[in-house]
């Protein structure tokens, strides 16, 4: 409790008044007459008596209301712990990405958090978060302990790869949304991969505690795991000796030497086992061939056996789906028999696809159904037969994917087919002004190479000597020649793709088909617009996977459909018919069908940056938290902020209640009033 | 008709007259109920004839039949004289009620009295009455008479009975003595604060000279028993002297003291032979009208 003006505590001085009325007036008594002081004898009151209080009830009200009004103008108030409104908000954030089912670490870790949660003041707001590779939010800051109980409760721990990095992003966010001081509990095995390269990108704002509640004590535990697994997606020979083969890393982190068997099953089967020999905290492959696998589906998973203190992650799951080699529909100009050749070889190069090419002049594909083919590629043709121009639509709309490679013949007449626009221009850089192709957007899966290395991944090293100046306009530009003209774009048209080449594919127009990097970017085209990278294979968890292609769907409306490892459809039917993509948010085997009608089944696998098992360091745990240069103290309080709460109304209605009282009370003592004599 | 008597309503009644009428009536009507007492001319007596009685009063019709003389007496045959002396110091001032409430002033009590005695005299048995008003000396006198008038006159005197001054009896008593030629009643209303003693040989000369004397000692209730709940200062109203008090002494002292002096008064008077009447303010009047009668039966 304070004062705000305890200058008006003077006003106690008025205490007097009713002092001097009930004791001090008494004595100055109006003199009373009598008959005669015949019988009368002077008599002296003693001083105890003569000090007496009268009307001692009338005295208290009225000290009382004198007292209640020096109060009221003193301006009491009390402060009011501000917790429950703009107070410190208690974020409770709980860690469940991969590495917390190691053990009994997400046990723990939720069982600490229900505790503080238990000791948290009820009417302390707080707020519940699941931290996986992005922070989840569960409930609104609240103060209903029941309701944080049961978010609580509900979180289970995930297939993510936890994200210091996404948690301070949040956070910070967060801060600028929410006003006043953040008590950040994470609860949390404070794995080391979890960091990003950047420290600072996991500073939290300045009015944000962070407490670490690591669940990841004692020594890190050795672990074993398979790190990566190479596999082709799709197989067309298994007898093939470059191709029908798995090839698996097996990690260890933390780990003794040791000897290791691992194995290959094939459908559950286990058919192949090999024992390996992992040096200590290191890295061994084991090959498996061939890969004897039957048509369809194949869910595959290599594993190793023997327990360590992490089995979830002693298995990497993949899918190879055997087919038919899928024919390649390749329409060239007449006269061109460079292009088919070049493509045809590099396609046949490639080490992942298996691939028939069929080329057939412009002019003979008027009875073709470009259905039957896995993607199509018109090569210099700037004229088709108009059956055929209207099936590749149809073709494209429904989920068909075509390369449109210019050349001479398109760029005499300057008409594009397909592609919706004309060449505006020609760029001849023939002689020694020769361009390269300068910008090159890796992450686009036709050109997609893990590390480009030297030359920008052997691109720069090619010569364009013409190219096609054509409009983008929605078209992603995914290469660009050193004189910025768009050298490959994609283009969605209904569920397909059209890919655009504004050189040709015939080493007239460029020098391309005579590069290594030739042979890779066929390879990676094809793939990607066979689309059987999509169809099996394997992928990481929180990873998206496209189910249609355009938000706005051509034509009929198809739905997609997806279950998860176990069993369940995520989607519901109103999501099916629309949903774009989805995120591949748990560990096993997806089965897909996407909106061109086309069925996939997908491992997918945690990010093995999650079998490393071993925390940060405790340096920088403090110096995260903040606490560096205090080492062995607790985490000192934040100093309590209260809100004044004024009791002037209160004390007035006091003052209010005393002031009637006392005039009932007076009213009769002045009623019964009179000479006592 | 008993609460016609009452002090406290008879001090609502401003005309004297209607007062006395209004005690007078109520009280005879009570004594009508009462064997006791008589005011016709009736026979009281015969007694056996003595030399030296008044041969007028031997009834000799009984002599005759007899041939023994007996003298036939009767009773109210002779008139009196009633002379009503009455205190107007400043001490009959006090009372210990409000003006609209609780006993009347001792003045207001005396005057009741007083008026209720002459109506009674006068008008109910025809008696001779007069007043004499004094404090330190005598201030108003009214002499005895039967004179149509009489009873106004005494009336308009008591009206313009004032207190003041303070009371002494013995300067006003010389007075008295050359005003009272005939013997009668002579009732002393007061509240006689002085010593008893000197009281009594201020009033032993009258007493001497024949008359019934009565003294009627008005009190308030409060002077008898007085209460006071702290220490306070009183004032004497005739001589405006101040003393300060205390409950305690009040409670004791002063009640042994007034009841002592009460006592004193009474014995001493009766010692003299004079009758003594307590009369406090709140009580009716009717103890002094039948103290009157009975001193004027007893003088027949």
């Amino acid at each position: 409790m304070g004062f705000l003006s305890p200058w008006f505590f003077g006003g106690l001085a008025a205490l007097g008044v009713p002092v001097f009325v009930h004791l001090l007036r008494r004595h100055v008594s109006v003199p009373m007459p009598v008959a005669s002081l015949m019988f009368f004898a002077h008599g002296t009151q003693s001083s105890t008596r003569h000090r007496k209080l009268r009307n001692r009830w009338l005295f208290v009200l009225r000290v009382a209301l004198i007292l209640l009004l020096v109060l009221a103008f003193a301006n009491p108030f009390v402060g009011r712990s501000t917790v429950d409104e703009n107070g410190r908000l208690l974020l409770i954030l709980l860690d469940n990405s991969f590495s917390m089912r190691a053990g009994s670490r997400f046990r723990e870790a939720k069982r600490e958090a229900l505790t503080l949660l238990a000791a948290k003041p009820h009417a302390q707001r707080a707020q519940v978060m699941e931290l996986g590779d992005r922070l989840e939010v569960l409930t609104q800051p609240i103060a209903d302990d029941a309701q944080l109980r049961s978010a609580l409760e509900s979180i289970q721990p995930g297939d993510s790869h936890a994200n210091f990095a996404e948690l301070g992003r949040a956070i910070r966010a967060s801060a600028e949304t929410q006003r006043g001081p953040i008590d950040l509990n994470l609860f949390s095995d404070m794995q080391r991969t979890s960091m990003p390269a950047n420290f600072a990108d996991m500073i939290l704002p300045g009015d944000a505690t962070l407490v670490l509640h690591s669940v990841a004590t004692g020594v890190t535990p050795p672990n074993w795991t398979v790190e990566s697994v190479e596999a082709p997606t799709q197989l067309a020979d298994p007898k093939d000796p470059q191709r029908s083969r798995v090839h698996a890393v097996v990690a260890g982190f933390g780990t003794p030497a040791a000897a290791k068997n691992i194995s290959l099953v094939i459908q559950g089967k286990v058919v192949a086992m090999k024992k390996v020999d992992v040096p200590a905290n290191g890295r061994a492959t084991v090959d498996f061939a061939p890969l004897n696998v039957e048509y369809g589906f194949n869910r595959c998973e290599v594993r190793i056996d023997g327990d360590d203190a992490f089995p979830a992650d002693d298995a990497s799951t993949f899918v190879v789906r055997r087919s038919d080699p899928e024919r390649v529909l390749f329409v060239h100009a007449a006269g061109d028999a460079r292009s088919p050749l070049y493509f045809g070889a590099a396609l046949s190069a490639g080490a992942q696809g298996s691939y028939i090419l069929q080329s057939v002049a412009a002019e003979q594909t008027t009875n073709l159904d470009p259905a039957r083919f896995t993607f199509v590629v018109l090569s210099n043709t700037s004229t088709l037969p108009p059956i055929f121009e209207h099936t590749m639509e149809q073709y494209a709309a429904k989920g068909g994917n075509v390369l449109i490679a210019l050349g001479t013949d398109v760029f005499r007449h300057g008409k594009i087919p397909l592609w919706g626009g004309n060449v505006t221009d020609i760029h001849n850089y023939a002689g020694a002004n020769a361009a390269t192709v300068a910008s090159v957007d890796f992450t686009y899966p036709a050109l997609a190479q893990a590390a480009p290395g030297r030359a920008n991944g052997g691109w720069a090293e090619t010569k364009v000597f013409y190219a096609a100046a054509v409009v983008p306009g929605a078209a992603r530009v995914a290469a660009r020649l050193s004189d910025g003209t768009p050298f490959l774009l994609d283009r969605q048209l209904g569920e397909g793709h059209l890919l655009l080449l504004t050189s040709g594919l015939e080493n007239l127009t460029n020098d391309l088909p005579l590069h290594p990097v030739f042979v890779t970017f066929i390879d990676h085209l094809a793939r990607f617009l066979s689309g059987s990278e999509r169809l099996s294979g394997s992928t990481q968890v929180d990873s998206f996977v496209q189910l249609r292609g355009s938000a706005e769907p051509v034509g009929e409306v198809s739905s997609v459909e997806v279950i998860d490892p176990d069993g369940h459809r995520p989607l519901s039917l109103s999501e099916a018919r629309s949903v774009q993509s989805f995120q591949l948010r748990r560990a096993g085997f997806y089965q897909i069908r996407f909106a061109n009608g086309r069925d996939a089944v997908i491992g997918v696998n945690p990010d093995r940056r999650e079998s490393d098992l071993a925390p940060i360091s405790e340096d920088v745990q403090k110096l995260w938290s903040g606490n560096s240069g205090r080492e062995g103290q607790p985490v000192p309080a934040a100093p309590a902020k209260y809100r004044p709460v004024n009791l002037w109304w209160y004390v007035m209605l006091l003052a209010l209640a005393a002031a009637l009282a006392e005039m009932l009370l007076a009213s009769g003592y002045m009623g019964t009033q009179r000479e006592e004599v | 008709m008993q609460r016609f008597l009452d002090p406290a309503v008879l001090a609502g009644i401003s005309s004297l007259e209607l007062l006395a009428k209004t005690v007078v009536d109520g009280f005879v009507a009570g004594l009508h109920r009462s064997p006791d007492f008589g005011f016709s001319q009736e026979f009281a007596e015969y007694r056996a004839y003595t030399p030296g009685d008044d041969l007028r009063h031997v009834d000799w019709n009984l002599f005759a039949r007899t041939e023994r003389a007996y003298l036939k007496r009767y009773r109210g045959e002779t008139n009196s004289h009633l002379m009503v002396l009455l205190d107007a110091s400043n001490s009959m001032l006090y009372t210990s009620g409000s003006p609209h409430a609780g006993p009347p002033r001792k003045m207001d009590y005396a005057r009741f009295i007083a008026a209720s005695l002459f109506y009674l005299a006068i008008r109910k048995q025809r008696d001779a009455a007069g007043l004499i008003v004094f404090d330190d000396e005598v201030r108003d006198c009214v002499r005895p008479s039967t004179r149509l008038g009489q009873l106004s006159r005494l009336f308009a005197a008591l009206e313009q009975a004032e207190p003041h001054a303070r009371t002494d009896f013995g300067k006003p008593l010389r007075h008295f003595q050359n005003l009272l030629h005939r013997r009668g009643i002579v009732i002393v209303i007061s509240d006689f604060y002085q010593n008893p003693e000197i009281i009594v040989q201020a009033m032993e000369p009258l007493k001497f000279r024949g008359n019934e004397v009565v003294l009627f000692h008005v009190l308030d209730p409060q002077e008898m028993r007085p209460m006071l709940k702290s220490s306070a200062i009183v004032v004497d109203l005739e001589t405006e002297q101040k003393i300060e008090v205390i409950p305690e002494y009040v409670k004791t002292t002063y009640r042994e003291k007034a009841d002592a002096h009460v006592e004193q008064l009474r014995s001493r008077t009766r010692a003299a032979g004079m009758d003594y009447q307590l009369l406090l303010t709140n009580q009716p009047l009717d103890g002094a009208l039948r103290e009157y009668l009975s001193l004027r039966q007893a003088g027949n």
